[in-house]
């Protein structure tokens, strides 16, 4: 009796597990079964070609520069937003911001709002080379020299998009530091402030160890959302001029959507969930936990 | 033991419920479901013999050319109440990327846009799409009712597969008064045009107004190029995807002469969408452009006092042919799959013939292939470029969209990198005779 009765619970998980089943394993696995085939979106043929797709991606000339590219918006995206942003998180949550500590905290958290194929567009206005705010700004600056066309030119292209980029989510991982911040218990910053510990000292002392376990979730987040990058690439380049902006996100959508090579794009999207899935499992190992 | 039953009747309602959900899921995916203006028509109908449904997919969101559409369709259905069309559209680019993935599925809609060439040819290769032949040639006055020398752009061998929507080439578009200060004459030859540029670009103005943004302009500046200075057969050969390998060295010239131009152009060019250097064309920032004929009416959207003219592209002595009008007519095709073979024909001859022709130069400005549709057209810009299309026996259509997809990708990449001074002509060849070899392979599955 009492060993039936553990099977009830399991009843109540079914559903749940069931549709986890079908709409996260189910495609993943199918996704790496594909990656074997040569298939196409609207013909029949599937074509059992082995490793292939996988040589293909990995031979291509534009393999080296989508790895570099997401990488730069990996590491680019650490420095600015994990690093500019806790340190703006611990700027409004110091004394300093007063009564405004809300509104500090709105304003770096809006441009996190706005939809990220808007932001693209925006900033094709920003950029634009003739109308573009951006360059009009470096020439009432009497900069001319350094006016650029930000997204045609194969050497700036990329970073224009990771700037553009750090412009949208620096507040976005502000406000997840500013919630672990709040929750660093007010003792401990009396105590250090008996002991005359200025807010430099404060910050690296208390708050930031105390901390530690939040800003590797947001690294962690960085990372995984720089290797997963498409839309902003996208609504920008599509991956130009030439294939200097190209990521492995990008990359995959038009083998699939317009190239239809759907074997190529499975065998990209496995690299890329290898690539997240190894950082999570890092993630969890380093934090012991896996708690977040 | 009862409270057990309980749980397990709980755990099995909720099973069902979860199964329930499902079906309602997959029930609100049927697009059908999800046109309000079809199901408005259900209700109207009630009673009344079922509407047989066209869908319609276009890539003309625009507008007018949208209303343009619309209106047609709306006098079309008036005239056959049997009919209902469901129209849908797209932009260039997304509609490039729907189409594929739609033709495929069981939603393919009946009639819809496609590029004649190699972008149609591959859904003829895999039975998606219809052979109009037999229609086409049974009716004499379909037949005479259209240009012959537009509707062939949408053959392969002897299967036709589609109708010209708007006839469209590419033509140098020329600033008369700037033209006229300097007194420039137009360039018939590369050297005149060279020389020309040099004059301009002297006098302190910007040649040509170009914009690479997208990566397609740069295909019609080198396909026409190709055309001249590489060997007819050749070209045709390496076009199609099974024998395709670009190892002429005609090609390496083809871009040098393509890289002549580049000091002409105003700068930024891949930073700069095409409609945006066609915009400095028309506020007089650049003395040439080089457009479309079916650009003319957004000429004269943007500057309507504008005295500009078109000459074509300057001869560069080659293997090649010159007399090959860069372009193509840009049209309609129906799907394999339609359920109703015989109404959709009926409507893509309306759609595409020279009664809604005429109505189309006017209203918009484009023109369709049929016969007599420029009577009473006052616009003398329209009447020209008109002329320069009836005129031509033999057209080369647009590069980008007669190369194999991926052919055309590494080759718009690699115009793209030359533009920016990344890669020499010799090296851009060379990646792309590597993934035309690719694509010998991988087409022939």
């Amino acid at each position: 009796m009492l060993k039936r009765k553990k099977i009830v619970p399991y009843y109540y998980i079914l559903p749940g597990l069931l549709m986890i089943l079908f709409f996260v394993y189910v495609p993943v696995i199918s996704n790496f079964v594909y990656s074997f085939f040569r298939l196409s979106s609207y013909s029949s043929g599937k074509v059992f070609v082995g490793f292939d797709n996988y040589i293909k991606l990995f031979t291509s000339d534009t393999f080296f520069i989508m790895i570099k590219n997401n990488t730069l918006y990996a590491v680019i995206s650490l420095i600015v937003q994990v690093g500019f942003g806790t340190i703006i998180a611990l700027f409004i949550e110091s004394k300093l911001t007063g009564r405004l500590r809300n509104v500090y905290r709105n304003i770096y958290f809006i441009p996190a709002l706005i939809s990220l194929t808007a932001v693209g567009l925006l900033f094709n206005f920003v950029y634009s080379p003739e109308v573009g705010l951006l360059n009009s700004a470096l020439r009432a600056m009497g900069l001319q020299n350094l006016t650029q066309a930000w997204l045609g030119n194969s050497k700036t292209a990329i970073f224009s998009i990771i700037a553009m980029s750090q412009w949208q989510f620096t507040g976005y991982i502000t406000l997840l530091m500013v919630v672990a911040i709040q929750n660093v218990p007010k003792d401990y910053i009396e105590a250090a402030a008996i002991d005359g510990a200025g807010p430099i000292r404060k910050a690296f002392s208390i708050m930031i160890p105390l901390v530690k376990e939040q800003l590797l979730v947001c690294s962690i987040i960085t990372i995984i959302g720089a290797f997963k990058l498409f839309t902003e690439v996208y609504a920008t380049t599509s991956g130009g001029p030439g294939n200097s902006s190209q990521v492995l996100g990008v990359y995959l959508y038009q083998n699939a959507f317009l190239h239809d090579k759907m074997g190529l794009a499975a065998a990209t999207g496995v690299l890329i969930f290898v690539i997240t899935v190894t950082i999570s499992i890092i993630q969890i190992v380093v934090t012991k936990s896996g708690k977040v | 033991m009862m409270k057990k039953m309980g749980k397990r009747l709980i755990a099995v309602w909720m099973l069902g419920v979860m199964l329930v959900s499902f079906t309602a899921c997959s029930k609100t995916n049927d697009p059908e479901d999800e046109q309000d203006g079809k199901e408005v028509h259900v209700e109207q109908d009630k009673g009344k013999a079922e509407k047989k449904v066209i869908k319609l997919f276009h890539r003309f969101p625009d507008e007018p050319f949208n209303s343009f559409i619309e209106e047609t369709v709306a006098q079309y259905e008036a005239d056959n109440p049997d009919i209902d069309i469901v129209v849908t559209s797209a932009q260039n680019k997304p509609y490039k990327e729907k189409i594929k993935v739609v033709v495929g599925s069981n939603d393919c809609p009946d009639v819809f846009f496609s590029w004649s060439g190699e972008f149609s040819e591959r859904f003829l290769r895999e039975g998606l799409i219809m052979d109009l032949s037999e229609a086409y040639n049974k009716d004499t006055e379909w037949q005479n009712s259209l240009l012959a020398s537009q509707v062939n752009e949408y053959r392969s061998g002897d299967v036709l597969y589609g109708i010209p929507f708007r006839l469209d080439a590419k033509m140098m578009f020329y600033n008369i008064d700037m033209f006229n200060d300097y007194n420039l004459e137009i360039p018939k030859t590369w050297d005149q045009f060279i020389e020309v540029c040099q004059t301009l670009k002297d006098k302190g103005i910007t040649p040509i107004a170009y914009g690479n943004q997208n990566q397609w302009p740069s295909s019609h500046y080198i396909g026409s190029i190709n055309q001249m200075v590489v060997n007819n057969e050749t070209r045709l050969k390496d076009l199609d995807p099974t024998t395709g390998e670009f190892t002429d060295p005609n090609y390496v010239k083809a871009l040098e002469y393509y890289q002549q131009l580049i000091p002409y152009f105003n700068d930024s060019v891949n930073g700069l969408p095409h409609d945006m250097a066609r915009n400095n064309f028309a506020h007089s920032k650049a003395a040439m452009l080089f457009a479309e004929l079916v650009e003319i009416p957004y000429l004269a959207d943007e500057n309507a006092d504008l005295n500009y003219g078109m000459f074509g592209f300057p001869l560069i002595p080659g293997e090649g042919d010159p007399t090959l009008l860069t372009g193509s007519p840009e049209g309609f095709v129906i799907s394999s799959k339609t359920k109703y073979p015989e109404e959709s024909i009926a409507f893509l001859k309306y759609f595409t013939g020279p009664e809604v022709g005429k109505k189309e130069v006017q209203q918009v400005g484009w023109f369709n292939a049929g016969i007599g549709i420029v009577e009473g057209l006052v616009d003398q810009k329209l009447l020209e470029a008109y002329e320069v299309i009836k005129n031509a026996d033999k057209m080369a259509g647009w590069f980008d969209a007669s190369l194999y997809s991926t052919v055309a990708n590494e080759y718009l990449t690699a115009i793209s990198d030359l533009t920016n001074g990344d890669v020499t002509p010799e090296e851009a060849m060379k990646k792309i005779q590597k993934v035309a070899k690719e694509a010998q392979k991988t087409s022939q599955e």
